[in-house]
C-alpha cells in the first residue's frame, strides 16, 4: 500500500464521517491520491467520464427508476395490493402475508427496494395499522423486511451495478435471483405466521369469492408486467437494458391510458424526480469508477487474493467470512457503496478459489439488501420512518425476528450454490 | 428575487426532465426499429423507418446519461438527495455540526475548482476524437470533448453552490441548501434519498 493511497483513504473516511456526500468524499480522496502520486488530478474527471460513457448496462439504472416511479404514481401498486388482499388476506396474520406477497410481485416489476417501501409499503402500513390487529412497529418492520426482496427478483438495479464491477452476465444474474427471492419471501411468511399465532393476530374479513374475478381483472395488466419483462430478456426480444425501457413504457401506457391515473404534470414530476435520483446514483457510480481505478493500480484485490490463497481457506469458509464482513459493514454503509467499492475487492479472490461470479453476486446483493434493514444505518428503515412517521425505535425492535430469518436464508444460499445456480443452468449457464 | 430563483430552478429541472424523456424515447425507438427492420416492406412504405438511419440511438442514450448525471448533480440534486453517511454528523451538537458542514462544503468547492484546469488540459486531446455515431445527429463538428463539456458545468455549479453553502451555514445553521428553501425541506420526505 503506497503512501498516497493511505492519504486517499484517510481523506475519504474523514470526509465521509463529517457528513460529506460519499461521491464527493471519494472524488476528493482520489484527487489527493493522483496529486501526491504525481499523476495529475485531471485524470479523475477523465476516468469517470470514460467509464460512464462506455457502460451501456448502466443505462438500465435511470430507466428502472422511471419505471418504478410511474408504477407508484399511477395506482398500479394499489391495484396489485387489492389483488393480494383478496388472495392471501383470509389467512391468520393475513395482512402480513399480503405485504410479503405484494412485495414479491412488485419485485418482478421494479428493481429497487426503496421504491417498494415508499410505494406499496406506505399503503399497506396504513392498512395494517387501520385494521387494528397489528402494532404500527410490526407493520413497518414486515414492510421493511419484505422490501428487501425487491432487487433480488429481477429486474434489479443493484445487480446491474454488480454486473458492471464484475463483468458478469446480467441475464444470468437476474435468473439467479428468482429462487433466492422466493426463498426470502417464504421465510418471512413463515416468521409472520409464527408471530401471528403467538400474538393472536386475527385474519382479515375474507373478500367474497364472487368479487375475485373483478379484482383480478383490475390487477391483471399489472400482473402481466413481470412476465413481459422476463420474456423480453430471456426470449431474446431485447437486452436487459432495453427491457428496462420497455417496462417503463408499459407502466406508462397502463397508468396513463388503461387506468387513467397519470396526468401530464404528474409525468413531468416523475421525470424530474427520476433524473434527480439517477444523477445522485450516477455520481456515486462515477466515484466508484475512479476509486476502483486506484484500488486496481495499487493491486489491492490481488494482494487480498494472494493472502487468502496463502492461508489455504476453503471456498465455503471464504464465502462465510466475506458474508459476515458484508453484514457488519451493511450496518454502517450504504448498499451502493458496498456493491461498487467493497465487493470488487473480493472478486479476484473468488476467481482464485473457484467461486462462481453469479453465485457470489446474488449472495452479495442479498446480503447488501439485508444491510438496508440493519440498524443503525438502514436506508429502508429511514424511508419507512419518513413516509409513515412511525418512530425508528419501534420499527427496529420488531424487525429483529425478520432479520434473523433473512440471515438464515442468506446462509442457505451461501452453502447451497444450487439455490442460486440451478435456474441459470437450465438456461444454458455454464458455471 | 425568490421568484427569479424559483424560475431558474424550474428551467434547470425542465432541461433534466427533457434529457430523461429523450433517453427514454430513444430506447423505445431503438427497440421499435429493430423489429420494423425485419420486414422489408415497412422500409418501402415508410422511408423514415429505414434502420440504417438509426445507428446513433445507443450513442445518443449514453450522451443523455452523462449529461443527466453531471447536469443533475450540478443544478438539481439537493444536498439531501446525496448518499451521506450522517451518523456522526447528526449526533454532534448543532455548533459542531455547523463547522463540519462548513469544512466539508469548502473542501468540495475548492477541489472542484482546482480540477477544472488540469481536467481541461487532459480533455484537450479529445477535441480530435470523433464519436462513434453522433455526427449523424448533430453534424460533423461534434467531438468527444464536446460531450464531456458538461463536466465543467458541473464543476463550476457545484463549486458555487458549496461556497455559498459554506457562507450561508456560517451565517445561519447547517440545515441549508442554495437551490431549495427550508420550507421545501420540511415538506419532502427522504423517498428519493436512495434508489436501491
Amino acid at each position: 500500500m503506497s503512501y498516497e493511497f493511505i492519504i486517499c483513504l484517510i481523506l475519504l473516511f474523514s470526509l465521509s464521517a463529517i457528513g460529506t456526500p460519499i461521491a464527493y468524499a471519494i472524488f476528493v480522496g482520489s484527487c489527493a491520491y493522483l496529486w501526491v502520486g504525481g499523476q495529475g488530478i485531471g485524470l479523475a474527471g477523465k476516468v469517470i467520464l470514460d467509464g460512464l460513457y462506455s457502460s451501456f448496462i448502466l443505462l438500465a439504472v435511470p430507466l428502472f427508476i422511471v419505471a418504478a416511479n410511474i408504477m407508484n404514481a399511477g395506482t398500479i401498486s394499489d391495484r396489485l395490493l387489492s389483488f393480494c388482499v383478496a388472495v392471501v388476506g383470509r389467512f391468520k396474520g393475513g395482512l402480513g402475508h399480503v405485504n410479503v406477497v405484494a412485495s414479491i410481485i412488485f419485485s418482478g416489476m421494479s428493481g429497487s427496494a426503496v421504491a417498494d417501501a415508499a410505494g406499496i409499503g406506505k399503503i399497506i402500513i396504513n392498512m395494517m395499522v387501520k385494521s387494528g390487529h397489528y402494532t404500527r412497529g410490526y407493520a413497518a418492520a414486515i414492510t421493511a423486511a419484505s422490501a428487501t426482496i425487491g432487487p433480488i427478483i429481477p429486474p434489479s438495479i443493484p445487480m446491474v451495478l454488480y454486473a458492471l464491477v464484475s463483468n458478469s452476465s446480467i441475464g444470468y444474474l437476474f435468473l439467479g435471483g428468482i429462487i433466492p427471492g422466493i426463498l426470502m419471501g417464504a421465510v418471512l411468511m413463515a416468521m409472520n405466521s409464527l408471530i401471528a399465532i403467538k400474538r393472536g393476530y386475527e385474519p382479515e374479513e375474507s373478500v367474497p369469492l364472487q368479487e375475485l374475478p373483478k379484482i383480478t381483472f383490475n390487477a391483471f395488466p399489472a400482473l402481466l408486467m413481470p412476465i413481459i419483462l422476463l420474456y423480453c430478456i430471456y426470449g431474446g426480444v431485447t437486452t436487459p437494458t432495453e427491457a428496462a425501457a420497455v417496462a417503463a413504457f408499459y407502466a406508462l401506457i397502463l397508468a396513463s391510458i388503461f387506468y387513467r391515473a397519470l396526468s401530464f404534470s404528474n409525468f413531468y414530476r416523475i421525470l424530474v424526480e427520476s433524473a434527480r435520483s439517477s444523477a445522485a446514483v450516477g455520481l456515486v457510480i462515477g466515484g466508484a469508477l475512479i476509486l476502483n481505478y486506484i484500488v486496481a493500480s495499487e493491486n489491492i484485490p490481488d494482494i487480498i487474493a494472494g493472502y487468502l490463497v496463502g492461508l489455504d481457506v476453503s471456498p465455503l469458509l471464504f464465502l462465510i467470512g466475506v458474508n459476515i464482513l458484508i453484514l457488519l459493514l451493511g450496518c454502517i454503509l450504504d448498499a451502493t457503496t458496498l456493491i461498487l467499492v467493497i465487493i470488487p475487492l473480493f472478486l479476484p479472490s473468488c476467481r482464485e478459489l473457484g467461486i462462481d461470479f453469479v453465485h457470489f453476486g446474488v449472495v452479495a446483493v442479498v446480503n447488501c439488501m439485508i444491510g438496508l434493514i440493519t440498524p443503525p444505518y438502514g436506508v429502508l428503515l429511514f424511508v419507512i420512518n419518513a413516509v409513515s412517521r412511525i418512530p425508528l425505535g419501534e420499527i427496529i425492535k420488531e424487525v429483529i425476528p425478520f432479520l434473523f430469518v433473512l440471515i438464515i436464508a442468506l446462509f442457505m444460499m451461501v452453502s447451497i450454490p444450487d439455490l442460486v445456480l440451478w435456474l441459470p443452468r437450465q438456461f444454458g449457464y455454464e458455471g | 428575487m425568490e421568484n427569479i430563483k424559483s424560475r431558474i430552478i424550474h428551467a434547470f429541472e425542465i432541461v433534466a426532465a427533457l434529457m430523461m424523456a429523450a433517453m427514454f424515447a430513444t430506447f423505445i425507438l431503438q427497440v421499435t426499429i429493430r423489429y420494423t427492420a425485419r420486414a422489408e416492406w415497412i422500409k418501402e412504405i415508410f422511408p423514415f423507418l429505414d434502420p440504417t438511419l438509426y445507428g446513433w440511438t445507443l450513442d445518443f442514450c449514453l450522451l443523455m446519461w452523462i449529461w443527466m448525471v453531471f447536469w443533475g448533480n450540478g443544478l438539481i440534486v439537493r444536498q439531501r438527495d446525496h448518499v451521506i453517511f450522517d451518523m456522526l454528523y447528526t449526533s454532534v451538537s448543532p455548533k459542531i455540526r455547523k463547522w463540519l458542514a462548513i469544512i466539508s462544503a469548502l473542501i468540495i468547492a475548492i477541489t472542484l475548482l482546482i480540477v477544472i484546469e488540469p481536467t481541461w488540459s487532459k480533455f484537450y486531446i479529445l477535441r480530435l476524437k470523433k464519436t462513434a455515431t453522433l455526427s449523424n445527429v448533430f453534424g460533423d463538428w461534434i467531438r468527444v470533448r464536446d460531450i464531456y463539456m458538461v463536466f465543467f458545468i458541473f464543476c463550476i455549479a457545484v463549486s458555487i453552490r458549496y461556497f455559498y453553502r459554506a457562507y450561508y451555514v456560517y451565517k445561519n445553521s447547517a440545515e441549508f441548501d442554495l437551490l431549495y428553501s427550508d420550507a421545501d425541506e420540511i415538506n419532502s420526505s427522504s423517498e428519493n434519498k436512495n434508489v436501491l
